[in-house]
């Protein structure tokens, strides 16, 4: 059977067959990116979980953060099973590089000797080793909650903000908590640091890194001359030492126990974290089919109409066909073989048009977007389903179709 | 596997045909009509137009069942099969050459040739073989990839009768089978059909305003307004 050559099938109503598999390809075009872009991105955090230093977080539900930092972190280090503690404090600050304006970016505060052995394998190498922010401790400069010691005015860039703005070790960088250069405290580049592909958004990839208690006096500021300053992080990441780190047991206890010392925060173990990860992408990847069989549906309901006005335009073709005595799988066949063909070139075209949609915006969008687009996985077996449930589907319509022709009057047809 | 190509024995009992009955112009298309044609049997049917000819093919070929009385294939009641079985019957031993030929226009002459012998199940080269051979007597030889609307009506109607002779029929049913042909084409069309049926002892029905058409059958019906008013068997 021919299906678009000379007098073929769908030649006469082109516009229409070419609308439908549009339509269609739409229609599998949505769940192709949704399921690749999302199952992507929540493997990528599921492997970031899974490839961390560090075993245990401790974390606040409000806006406060985790009070007395560098006290808790001492007294972590003083259990056995804790190797490192480190708390982290995240905030965006303005950055001032030599005759530039003012540069948002995320800037990370960390306990030197605390933060290095939290990183995983994955982030092996992007660091200098050690930290070269001045004091490793961090205790000099916070001086038991004055803050009366000397800030070192450390800090490392990252690489993409250290090119963009030509800075390298020993350059100076104004920051600051606001996009005001009066406020600026200038700072001495001491390292450069990678960044992982795709773990930051496009402010993120300027990242800063320097000791907590000098992002806590420079964001201080902030909140106005003579205020205390509040020792706080954002998160305390705990690494537990030895076999306790595998043993979901001996882990479990050290979870127990450090939560004994914080009751008001919340202290959860990775794998919890990686389980509670998977249910909130199951649950994502079920909405996204749900949303996505909507538009199939839509889709295939279109297909099912345009075969049964098909039906319509071609009776006489098929009363010829039933009048010949052709088995109704002779005079339905071309019915059900167009949508059969409509649906697959439509399947086709959906999962080829998402994955370069994806490809376009991994290589071209910007910023979340395209760091998204990057992480994109798109599982063959699934794209497989994806086809397979559409060919069912317009066999569906295509019976339908079917049925209908079959039911017409023969010599109604014929006329 | 070419079909079984038995001639029917063709009864029709009381058999009247109403198109849209009860409604306001219902039409009285055939009545009354009591006729049986033996296997084998060459009938030439005429009348003016509308008097029903196309309407009695049709009950007769198994497309159409009357609105009352019987037709019956081989002494069993058509009505008492299935559509299914009445389709294989019309593939199996029914050649019917159509009034408007009813040629598929998406495909080509020889496709439309082939089509029947396709349902039946004929190999590939015993289909070509046979569809060429037909064409070729129709006169089509060379125009096997046309389609129908590059075909000029005459042309139309000799692919028709090859589709009709492809399997093998035992009941030709010719629906005013020359009606756009000339006179050579006539005798060329007419000699083909002669030699199908005396090949296979088919019976053959023709529907005929041609004088020399009719001459070729051994019997002739006459009709007017839906009933037999003549039927001549020669000697
Ligand atoms: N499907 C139909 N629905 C309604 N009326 C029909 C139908 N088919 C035929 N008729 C009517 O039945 C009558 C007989 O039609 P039929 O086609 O059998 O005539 P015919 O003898 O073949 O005529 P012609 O020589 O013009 O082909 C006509 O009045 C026609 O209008
Ligand atoms: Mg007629």
């Amino acid at each position: 059977m021919r299906l678009f050559g000379s007098g073929g099938h769908l030649r006469h109503q082109r516009l229409q067959t070419v609308l439908t598999i549009a339509a269609i390809a739409t229609a599998v075009a949505l769940p192709v990116v949704l399921l690749g872009v999302g199952g992507g991105v929540s493997s990528h955090e599921l492997s970031n979980l899974q490839n961390a230093g560090y075993q245990i977080v401790i974390s606040a539900a409000g806006l406060h953060g985790i009070a007395n930092a560098h006290r808790l972190t001492g007294q972590l280090l003083a259990l056995p099973e804790v190797a490192a503690a480190s708390p982290v404090l995240s905030i965006a600050v303005d950055a001032f590089p030599p005759g530039k304006g003012a540069v948002p970016s995320l800037a990370e505060g960390v306990i030197p000797d605390q933060f290095a052995p939290t990183l995983g394998p994955t982030e092996d190498g992007l660091f200098p080793q050690p930290l070269p922010l001045g004091d490793p401790t961090d205790l000099v400069h916070y001086d038991n909650g004055t803050y009366a010691g000397p800030a070192t005015y450390d800090v490392l860039v990252s690489s993409p903000f250290a090119q963009a703005y030509h800075l390298a070790v020993g350059s100076t960088l104004g920051l600051a908590p606001v996009p005001n250069a009066t406020e600026a405290v200038p700072y001495s580049v001491t390292g450069v640091f990678g960044v992982p592909l795709g773990t930051l958004g496009q402010t993120g990839a300027f990242a800063l890194l320097l000791p907590l208690s000098d992002l806590q006096v420079m964001t201080g500021y902030a909140r106005g001359a003579g205020t205390p300053v509040v020792d706080a992080a954002d998160s305390v990441e705990v690494a537990a030492a030895g076999a306790v780190s595998t043993e979901p047991g001996a882990l479990a206890a050290l979870q127990r126990q450090i939560q004994a010392m914080v009751p008001y925060y919340t202290v959860s173990t990775l794998s919890q974290q990686a389980a509670q990860l998977q249910t909130a992408a199951s649950v994502l990847t079920g909405f996204y089919l749900a949303l996505s069989s909507v538009g199939l549906t839509v889709g295939l309901v279109f297909l099912a109409l345009v075969l049964l006005r098909r039906v319509e335009s071609d009776r006489r073709s098929i009363g010829i066909r039933r009048a010949l005595g052709l088995p109704p799988r002779a005079v339905v066949g071309p019915v059900v073989a167009e949508g059969l063909a409509i649906a697959a070139i439509g399947a086709v075209a959906g999962i080829v048009g998402g994955i370069a949609l994806v490809d376009g915006l991994a290589a071209w969008g910007s910023g979340a977007v395209q760091e998204a687009a990057d992480l994109a996985i798109f599982v063959p077996a699934t794209m497989a389903e994806l086809a397979g449930a559409v060919v069912v589907l317009a066999l569906v319509a295509g019976g339908l179709a079917a049925r209908s022709a079959l039911r017409l009057d023969l010599l109604e047809a014929l006329r | 596997m070419s079909g079984d190509g038995r001639p029917p024995r063709i009864e029709l009992r009381g058999v009247e045909r109403i198109y849209d009955r009860g409604a306001a112009d219902e039409v009285r298309a055939l009545r009354g009509i009591d006729l049986t044609v033996g296997p084998g049997e060459t009938v030439s049917i005429e009348g003016p137009s509308g008097c029903g000819k196309t309407s009695l093919l049709n009950l007769i070929g198994l497309l159409d069942t009357p609105t009352r009385g019987e037709v019956r294939w081989d002494d069993r009641p058509v009505g008492e099969r299935t559509d299914r079985e009445r389709a294989r019957l019309r593939l199996e031993r029914v050649g019917f050459i159509f009034q408007r030929f009813y040629l598929l226009p998406t495909l080509t002459a020889r496709e439309n040739v082939e089509l029947p012998m396709r349902a039946l199940g004929l190999g590939r080269g015993e289909r070509r073989d046979r569809a060429t051979a037909l064409l070729t007597e129709v006169g089509l030889r060379g125009r096997e990839r046309a389609f129908p609307h590059q075909l000029s009506g005459g042309e139309e109607q000799r692919v028709a009768v090859a589709r009709a002779l492809g399997n093998r029929p035992g009941l030709l049913l010719a629906d005013e089978p020359t009606g756009e042909l000339d006179l050579a084409n006539t005798e060329a069309i007419l000699t083909l059909l002669e030699k199908v049926r005396a090949d296979r002892g088919a019976s053959l029905l023709v529907v005929t305003h041609n004088p020399s058409v009719a001459r070729r059958a051994r019997r002739h019906l006459a009709i007017q307004d839906g009933r037999i008013v003549g039927d001549v068997r020669e000697a």
